[in-house]
């Protein structure tokens, strides 16, 4: 394949290339961060429970929304929603979700009715 | 060009799984199948909200639960969500040796949970908490059985792909492969999250 | 090129079970959800020879709930999805303009998991009795049931269930990936968009019932209490996620008659649909509002007013986007030169029929009337008008329109028409009596009634309608079997249509399209035909086609599933370990071997083209 020769064309190629390191770098910096939120709200979540310092109530409602948030960069960040191409998986995922509340909702709310 | 064949550095593409239309396709199924798995894992979380608080005359989640072991098991599973990211990081590099060893490590931290999953169950079903005992019981096993057997679906997965890839380099069509076992491993990984917070964190507050 | 090699040729019956060709494979589940049709129609046929007369004693009790059991399920499962699945197989791709689905293999694996399902769940008649908890299996019925009935009916549906929802992923990814340039979404032919949205809804439905089926097996072989009241259970668990799978399975099926009516009204009244884009938007909404109604099959539950309500709401509004449907079908015969064949005919009389079901189902959806129409005829009455009248319809409308280019033949039309009146007029004498044994108080699902309660004639018609719409169907088979004579082979248009799937030879070459088409507007083929061109614009060179090779095993990973199952049903783990090991390896050799498929030549596709063969 590719035999390199002297031409415009391998400027740009190299170009490019230097961009897409670029962005990988970039990528692995983000991958780092998410990674380091996660386990810190992985780590509120435990000690909001484990403290045993906030009301019951609250620290359902509290660690449920720090789970939706880690579920966020696991999807955005390192499944990649977040980039170009992923307009039908997002279709998918989201749909997915709506039937999945749906399904939650009535299974715990719907059937200790009296 | 041949999909088996080894990619260079100079052919090589930007989105290596997605660079044939088989990739593509791969690539848009899986998602749509992990859509499909989130429903799948609904219903059984719904089924255990439903049933939770059911658990008769043997222990209670609250009584039975030990956060120490499931931090353990939640930091070994968001580890190798992490390893296995560092490893499609490789694949966009076309360092096929990195991606090996990130990927061997996502599937060492994987067989340390299953591990610890296996030694939670036996201690649970000592203390009389079984299968059987209770729709708690029946509720809890369910849900938490289906992520494991998730996640040894996913050992045997990885374990057969790296075996057949060693040494072949990245191609065109081992690449998707790869693609899509990530995919999958951080998919198990968001089941759990919802899990340790839904199941055990849940549990300890009654 | 080095793959070419790796391709054999197969024939015969080895062709059939190793084919990974869409076309091959729309025959296949066209042939299998056929046979079934048969069975669950000759099911139905015995109930309603049962209750021909009062106090009959011909069907009773237990066989009697074999009956209706067998026949829901195996009309539901086995029989209308597979019938679907065939005509998605065989025309979507050929609509799309595409050389074949996106996935061939899991294509195979779908329809044999679907036909090994069905087998052993129909085996069940031979092995200790067929299932009799209803189709529904609602628990405790299900899990107190002794003997291995309904350990085949969960068994034999998770296996084609599996099946299905691996069909309903492949159809979702070749319709968004693999259209042909110019093939825009608002270009696709309607019944193309109604396979998209089913293929949807199969995607967010069926997980909930695979969980379901394992819940209630785990019930049943390994003693769990998810549905036993005694141990902390509820059954009303099996009744939410059977209905958040059933509802949207109801328009899992009428959403692809939806489809083929559109393509045959417009068709035969030779003109553009009415209302493209209302069609479109139509079929979308009805799929998402498909998953927000389940409750109204649960009204008399006692889940609550407000439950009720909603859910109530949701219902009715599903008729809003149905009418649209019903008047852009009449706006597009208005006006139109008709031709009444046969394909139209069924169209033309799904049209009021469907109407009529749709009515009785906003009549049910008001809460407090449906505590008393509840589990009564009446209920039986509008499902099978939507279900019988509206997809059975649809489906023999798409027989006799699709046939020619599926099986390179066309049906007899005056038989046809036979077929359509006896079918037509047997199918209002069995079920409009039938609204009205529902309100005098008759409940479904029992075996016999008593005379002297004025329900004797109603039924009798009833029974004599049934047996008229078995005799159209004997016509039907009569007419393929003639069929086969070379008399009636077709040309490659014979309706004059609109779509792709006309603009090929017949026989349909393998790869579909020597050239891929290039799309320049809604009816890709009608726009060329008033071009002047009278065929597609290919839109690339002629050049080597790339063709996925055959494989035996999906065949074997779905034995491997059947024999599993067997092994659950008796609890014997080691059928139950070989069956599921058969799966592991067929998995592992496929993901070992390496197939990259083989490539036709350039100058085979030229001579083809040559021939008048591509």
């Amino acid at each position: 394949m590719a035999n390199h020769q002297q031409n415009p064309e391998t400027t740009v190629h190299r170009h490019e290339e230097i961009q897409r390191k670029l962005a990988l770098k970039e990528e692995r910096k983000h991958h780092n961060v998410s990674f380091v939120m996660m386990i810190l709200l992985t780590i509120v979540a435990f000690f909001a429970i484990w403290s045993d310092k906030i009301s019951d109530s609250f620290a359902v409602l509290f660690i449920l929304t720090l789970a939706v948030v880690q579920v966020f960069f696991q999807l955005y960040v390192w499944m990649h929603l977040s980039h170009k191409g992923h307009d039908f998986p997002i279709w998918g995922m989201a749909s997915g979700i709506l039937v999945a509340a749906i399904t939650v909702a009535s299974l715990m709310g719907l059937i200790w009715t009296s | 060009m041949n999909a088996g064949e080894r990619l260079t550095d100079a052919n090589f593409p930007a989105h290596p799984e997605k660079a044939t239309l088989e990739g593509k396709n791969k690539f848009l199924g899986f998602w749509l199948f992990l859509g499909g798995e989130t429903v799948l894992f609904a219903t059984l979380f719904g089924t255990y909200l439903g049933l939770r608080n059911m658990h008769l005359d043997g222990p209670s989640g609250e009584e039975l639960f030990s956060l120490p072991l499931v931090f353990l098991a939640t930091m070994l599973l968001l580890t190798s969500s992490l390893t296995s990211v560092y490893a499609v990081l490789s694949l966009k590099q076309n360092k096929v040796r990195s991606l090996q060893g990130w990927f061997l490590v996502t599937l060492l931290l994987g067989l340390g949970f299953l591990g610890l999953e296996i030694y939670e169950f036996v201690h649970y079903v000592h203390e009389g908490h079984t299968f059987t005992s209770s729709a708690f019981g029946s509720a809890f096993y369910s849900l938490v059985g289906f992520h494991g057997a998730h996640v040894l679906f996913g050992v045997l997965w990885i374990t057969t792909l790296l075996a057949r890839n060693w040494n072949r380099g990245i191609t065109l069509s081992n690449a998707p492969k790869y693609y899509l076992f990530a995919l999958y491993w951080h998919f198990v990984d968001v089941v759990w999250v919802f899990i340790f917070t839904v199941v055990y964190l849940m549990g300890k507050v009654g | 090129m080095a793959t070419h090699e790796s391709h054999k040729k197969r024939s015969g019956l080895m062709d059939w079970l190793t084919t990974v060709d869409h076309k091959k494979i729309g025959i296949l589940y066209l042939l299998a959800g056929g046979f079934f049709f048969l069975i669950g129609g000759l099911e139905a046929i015995l109930m309603r020879i049962q209750l021909m007369e009062p106090d009959s004693k011909i069907f009773t009790g237990e066989l009697y709930n074999q009956l209706l059991t067998m026949h829901g399920t195996t009309m539901i499962f086995l029989a209308a999805m597979p019938i679907i699945f065939g005509f998605m197989n065989a025309i979507v791709p050929l609509q799309l303009g595409a050389r074949d689905v996106a996935f061939p293999y899991v294509n195979a694996v779908g329809f044999w998991l679907f036909f090994f399902g069905g087998l052993l769940l129909n085996l069940s008649w031979f092995l200790g009795g067929a299932p009799e908890a209803g189709w529904t299996a609602y628990a405790p019925l299900s899990t107190v049931a002794e003997d291995t009935g309904v350990d085949f009916y969960v068994l034999g549906l998770q296996i084609a269930g599996a099946g299905t929802l691996a069909g309903g992923i492949n159809f979702l990814v070749t319709i968004i990936n693999m259209r042909a340039p110019g093939m825009t979404f608002m270009r696709m032919p309607l019944f193309t968009w109604a396979s998209f949205v089913t293929s949807g809804l199969i995607l967010f439905a069926f997980p909930a019932l695979t969980v379901g089926f394992f819940l209630l097996m785990f019930e049943r072989v390994f003693d769990a209490n998810f549905f036993n009241p005694d141990m902390g259970g509820n059954i009303l668990i099996w009744e939410h996620i059977f209905w958040i799978f059933g509802h949207p399975e109801v328009y899992i099926l009428i959403l692809p008659a939806f489809g083929i009516i559109s393509e045959v009204v417009s068709t035969f009244s030779n003109k553009r649909l009415f209302g493209y884009s209302a069609m479109v938007f139509a079929t979308v909404l009805i799929g998402f509002l498909g998953f927000m109604v389940w409750v109204h099959h649960m009204f008399t539950v006692g889940l609550g007013p407000v439950a009720n309500s909603i859910f109530a709401v949701a219902t009715m509004a599903i008729a809003i986007p149905t009418g649209v449907k019903i008047f852009n079908w009449i706006f597009t015969m208005w006006g139109g030169q008709i031709r009444f064949s046969t394909a139209m005919l069924f169209a033309v009389g799904f049209i009021p029929t469907f109407v009529m079901g749709g009515v009785t189902g906003v009549m049910l959806s008001v809460p407090a009337a449906d505590y008393q129409y509840h589990d009564s005829y009446f209920v039986v009455a509008h499902f099978h008008y939507v279900i019988v009248g509206g997809l059975i319809l649809g489906l023999f409308s798409g027989l006799y329109y699709w046939y020619p280019r599926m099986f390179n033949r066309v049906l007899n039309e005056t038989l046809g028409k036979w077929n359509f009146w006896l079918f037509f007029i047997g199918f209002h004498l069995t079920f409009f009596p039938q609204h009205w044994l529902g309100l005098m108080g008759m409940p479904r699902r029992v075996y016999t009634y008593m005379s002297g309660q004025e329900l004797d004639g109603a039924n009798f018609v009833s029974t004599i309608g049934a047996i008229l719409m078995g005799a159209g169907t004997i016509v039907l088979l009569i007419n393929i079997v003639i069929s086969a004579s070379s008399k009636y082979a077709t040309t490659k248009d014979p309706w004059d249509g609109r779509t792709l799937e006309w603009a090929m030879p017949v026989p349909t070459p393998e790869y579909n399209f020597a050239q891929t088409p290039l799309v320049r507007g809604l009816d890709a083929l009608y726009v060329e035909k008033t071009a002047g061109n009278g065929e597609m614009t290919p839109a690339e060179p002629v050049g080597e086609i790339h063709m996925p090779n055959g494989s035996i095993l999906p065949f074997i990973l779905s034995l491997g599933m059947f024999i599993a199952g067997f092994g659950f049903i008796y609890a014997n783990w080691i059928v139950a370990g070989a069956g599921l090991g058969l799966v592991l390896i067929t998995m592992f050799l496929r993901s070992v071997i390496d197939d990259h498929g083989y490539h036709i030549h350039k100058e085979e596709v030229e001579a083809d083209i040559k021939g008048g063969r591509a």
